[in-house]
C-alpha cells in the first residue's frame, strides 16, 4: 500500500555501516552548533569546555550555561519528533503522517496554553502531562473524523482532518492570547516553535520520559515493519496488532508532547526525516527507527544553526525553517502519491 | 414542491418565473443584515442608544462625539465587514464552481496566504507606499499562488478535489513560513502593524476602504453574473458543459481570475478571513436552491451577514478586548468543513 513497503530491504551490513557515519556527523554538528553564535568560539575551546570545565574561563561559562542546554534540547527534540513521525508513518501506512500534520502538536500546545491562561498552571513538572493529554485528545479526534469520512482513514482524509483540527485549535489559542495578554507575552516565543531561551530545568523533568519513549519506540520498531504490511499479514505472523497499536500510540504521544513542552510546536520534522532515511536503509523499521532518531537530531541541530546565523543579529524561529524545508516535500509527496 | 411564482402578461410576451423561496430567503437575509448592522452601530466602548442612533442617521447632530463615532468609525466598519464578507463568499462560490470542488476556499487553497505574503512584504519593505499599492500587491501575490496550486495539482486525468486542497495546505504552510521570516526581519513596529492585519481584523476600516471595496465588488460581481449562464452549465460537469456548447476553458479561467481578484482585494483591506468562502455557497444552496444568478446573490448576502455578525460578536463578547473577525469565522468554519468532508463521495478521497 505504502510506496515505502515496495522498496527492497537493503543488506544489513550496508544498513549497519550508516551508524558510524551518522554518529560522527552528530558529534560534528553538535560541536559546531555550540561554537557558532554571537561570539564565535573555536571547536577546540568547545571541546575543552565540555571535557575539562574551568569556571573562571568566560568562554567555558558561555558553553556550559548558554549553549550546551540548547544543543542538548535540539538533539532530544529532533530525535523524538523524527522517531514519532517514522512510527506514525508505519502504523497508519501513511507517508504523509507527522505529529504536526495530524494535529498532535496543536493539541499539546492548546492544552498547555489553556492550562496556563485559564487555570494559571505554570508548574514546570506538570507541563509534560498537560501536553500529553492534549496530544492524545487531538490524535483521537483527528482519527475519529478521518475514520468516518467516506473511504475511511486514508492518508488524505487523515491529513485533511488534522489540518482542520489544527486550524480550529489555532484559532482558540489566538483568542486565548488576546484575552490574556500576560500569558501571551510568556508563551509567544514558545508558540512559534524555537529553541532559544529554553529552560534547562524542564529537560530534567521531561528527559526521563523521553528516554523511556525513545527506547520503547526503537524496541517496538521491528514489529512496525510487519504492521506496515497490513493488519492481516501482521496478525498471521503472530503480532497482536491491537495491543501493539496502543503501545505505539502511547510512545508517539509521549514523544510529541514532551517535544512540544521543550521546544514548542515544530512542524514537518517527523515528515521529512523518515523519508530521507528510507532512501538509504529501505523500509525495514529495525533500521528506519534508530536512524530516523539520529538523523532527526542532526537535522534539528543544523536547522537551528541556520536559524541563528541567517539574519544576524536576529534569530529566525526554528519552526519557520523546518516548515520552509518540509512544506515543499509535503507537496511533492502529495503529487507523487496521487498520480 | 415547486414554489415558483410565474408572472405573465396577457399575451404571454413576457413571462417571469420567480422562485419564491429564494426571494423570501434573500429578503430575510437582508433584514437580518440590517438588524446586525444596527446592533453593530449601537454597540461599542462609547454607548449610543438606539433612539440617538436613529436621530444621528437622519442627519441630526446630537453631539459631536456621537456624530464622530457613528459616521467616522462604526459606519465604515459595518459597511466594510458586509462588503468583505460578500466578496469572500463570492470568491468561494466562483472557486468551487471553477474547480468543481466543494471544499475550495480562498484561505484553504493558499490564495489568502499569497495575498498576505505580498502585503506583509510591502508593509515591511516599503511602509511609506503601502496604502495605495496594497490591493495590487495582494492581487499579484494571490494570482501567483492560485496558479501554482492549479499547476501542481493538475494531472493528466485533470484535477482532483482532495489533492487540490492538500497541495493548497502544503503551499500555504510554505508561504506562511516566508511571511513569518519577513516579520522577523522587519522593524518591530512595522511587524506589529502587519501582525494585527494578519489575524483578519476589521478594526481600522475607513471610508476610503469602503469606496475601494464597493467599486471592486460592483465590477467583479457584474462580471460574475455576466458569465453565470455558462457557470450553470459547468455545474453539470465539464463534459456536459462542453456538449452544451459552453466555452468551458475560457469561462473557467475568467472565473478563477474573478475569484482571485475578489479574495485578494478583500484580503488587502482586512487581512485573511478564513472559511467564509467555504461556508456561504453551501449555506445558500441549503437555504434555497435557485438558479445561479440568485444563488450568487444569496451567497453574497450570507457572506456579508456572516462577517458582520462575526465582527459584532468579536467586538461585544469580551469587550473591551476585540477578537478579530477572522478567528471567529475560523471557529465557525472548521466544524462545517469537517461536516462537508464527511459527506464527500468516497470516489473523491481514494
Amino acid at each position: 500500500m505504502s510506496d515505502a513497503v515496495a522498496m527492497p530491504v537493503r543488506h544489513p551490513v550496508r544498513a549497519l555501516s550508516g551508524a558510524p557515519v551518522l554518529l560522527g556527523l552528530l558529534v560534528l554538528v553538535f560541536l559546531l552548533h555550540i561554537a557558532v553564535g554571537a561570539k564565535p568560539l573555536a571547536i577546540g575551546t568547545v571541546v575543552d569546555a565540555l571535557v575539562n570545565f574551568d569556571a573562571k574561563n568566560f568562554d567555558h561559562v558561555i558553553v556550559r550555561n548558554l549553549r550546551l542546554p540548547r544543543a542538548v534540547i535540539a538533539v532530544v527534540v529532533g530525535a523524538s519528533l523524527a522517531l514519532a513521525g517514522a512510527l506514525m508513518q508505519g502504523v497508519t501506512r501513511n507517508p504523509l503522517a507527522d505529529p504536526a500534520l495530524l494535529g498532535l502538536t496543536a493539541g499539546a500546545s492548546f492544552t498547555v496554553v489553556m492550562a496556563s491562561s485559564l487555570l494559571g498552571i505554570t508548574t514546570m513538572a506538570l507541563i509534560p502531562w498537560i501536553a500529553m493529554v492534549g496530544a492524545l485528545g487531538a490524535a483521537l479526534v483527528v482519527y475519529v473524523i478521518a475514520r468516518y469520512v467516506p473511504g475511511g482513514a486514508t492518508p488524505l482524509s487523515l491529513t485533511l482532518s488534522g489540518a482542520a483540527v489544527s486550524a480550529f485549535l489555532g484559532a482558540l489559542i489566538s483568542i486565548a492570547h488576546l484575552l490574556d495578554q500576560d500569558t501571551f507575552d510568556n508563551l509567544r516565543v514558545w508558540l512559534t516553535g524555537g529553541l532559544a531561551g529554553r529552560d534547562i530545568n524542564l529537560l530534567w523533568s521531561v528527559g526521563p520520559w523521553l528516554a523511556v519513549a525513545l527506547a520503547a519506540g526503537i524496541a517496538l520498531a521491528p514489529r512496525v515493519t510487519l504492521l506496515a504490511m497490513g493488519d492481516e499479514v501482521a496478525q498471521g505472523l503472530g503480532v497482536r496488532t491491537g495491543r501493539l497499536k496502543l503501545q505505539l500510540l502511547a510512545v508517539v504521544v509521549v514523544l510529541t508532547a514532551c517535544s512540544v513542552a521543550l521546544a514548542g510546536p515544530l512542524g514537518f520534522i517527523g515528515l521529512v526525516i523518515p523519508h530521507v532515511v528510507r532512501l538509504y536503509v529501505g523500509s525495514d523499521y529495525r533500521w528506519v527507527a534508530p536512524y530516523a532518531a539520529l538523523a532527526g537530531a542532526i537535522y534539528l541541530l543544523s536547522v537551528d544553526i541556520v536559524a541563528r546565523i541567517a539574519i544576524p543579529p536576529r534569530e529566525i524561529s526554528t519552526g519557520i525553517i523546518t516548515a520552509m524545508i518540509g512544506a515543499p516535500l509535503f507537496v511533492h509527496l502529495v503529487r507523487r502519491r496521487m498520480r | 414542491m415547486t414554489s415558483e411564482l410565474v408572472l405573465r402578461d396577457g399575451r404571454e410576451w413576457i413571462a417571469l418565473k420567480l422562485p419564491v423561496r429564494a426571494l423570501v430567503a434573500l429578503a430575510l437575509l437582508a433584514l437580518a443584515l440590517l438588524v446586525v448592522s444596527a446592533l453593530s452601530l449601537a454597540t461599542g466602548s462609547y454607548g449610543v442608544a438606539l433612539g440617538e442612533l436613529m436621530e444621528t442617521l437622519r442627519g441630526i447632530t446630537i453631539s459631536r462625539a456621537i456624530d464622530n463615532v457613528v459616521w467616522e468609525f462604526r459606519f465604515p466598519r459595518i459597511l466594510t465587514s458586509a462588503l468583505v464578507g460578500a466578496m469572500m463568499a463570492l470568491s468561494g462560490a466562483a472557486l468551487q464552481n471553477a474547480t468543481r470542488n466543494g471544499l475550495a476556499d480562498p484561505s484553504l487553497v493558499g490564495v489568502s496566504q499569497g495575498a498576505a505574503l505580498a502585503v506583509v512584504t510591502l508593509t515591511v519593505l516599503l511602509p511609506d507606499q503601502s496604502g495605495a499599492l496594497r490591493p495590487w500587491a495582494a492581487f499579484f501575490g494571490a494570482i501567483l499562488v492560485a496558479l501554482a496550486v492549479q499547476g501542481l495539482s493538475r494531472t493528466r486525468q485533470g484535477g482532483n478535489t482532495i489533492r487540490f486542497i492538500l497541495v493548497g495546505i502544503g503551499l500555504s504552510a510554505f508561504i506562511s513560513s516566508i511571511t513569518s521570516t519577513m516579520m522577523t526581519y522587519g522593524q518591530i513596529d512595522r511587524a506589529m502593524a502587519a501582525l494585527a492585519w494578519l489575524s483578519g481584523s476589521i478594526n481600522a476600516a475607513s471610508w476610503n476602504d469602503v469606496w475601494t471595496l464597493s467599486a471592486a465588488l460592483a465590477v467583479l460581481m457584474a462580471a460574475l453574473l455576466g458569465i453565470s449562464r455558462t457557470m450553470s452549465a459547468l455545474r453539470f460537469g465539464e463534459a456536459t458543459a462542453v456538449g452544451l456548447g459552453a466555452p468551458v476553458r475560457l469561462v473557467r479561467n475568467v472565473q478563477l481570475l474573478i475569484a482571485v481578484a475578489l479574495a485578494a482585494i478583500a484580503t488587502s483591506v482586512v487581512g485573511p478571513l478564513g472559511f467564509v468562502g467555504l461556508i456561504a455557497p453551501h449555506a445558500a444552496q441549503r437555504l434555497a436552491p435557485a438558479g445561479i444568478g440568485l444563488h450568487l446573490m444569496l451567497t453574497a448576502m450570507i457572506g456579508a451577514l456572516l462577517v458582520s455578525a462575526a465582527d459584532l460578536v468579536g467586538r461585544a463578547a469580551f469587550a473591551p478586548i476585540q477578537i478579530p473577525a477572522g478567528l471567529l469565522t475560523a471557529l465557525i468554519g472548521v466544524p462545517i468543513f469537517i461536516a462537508l468532508l464527511l459527506r464527500t463521495r468516497s470516489a473523491q478521497t481514494s
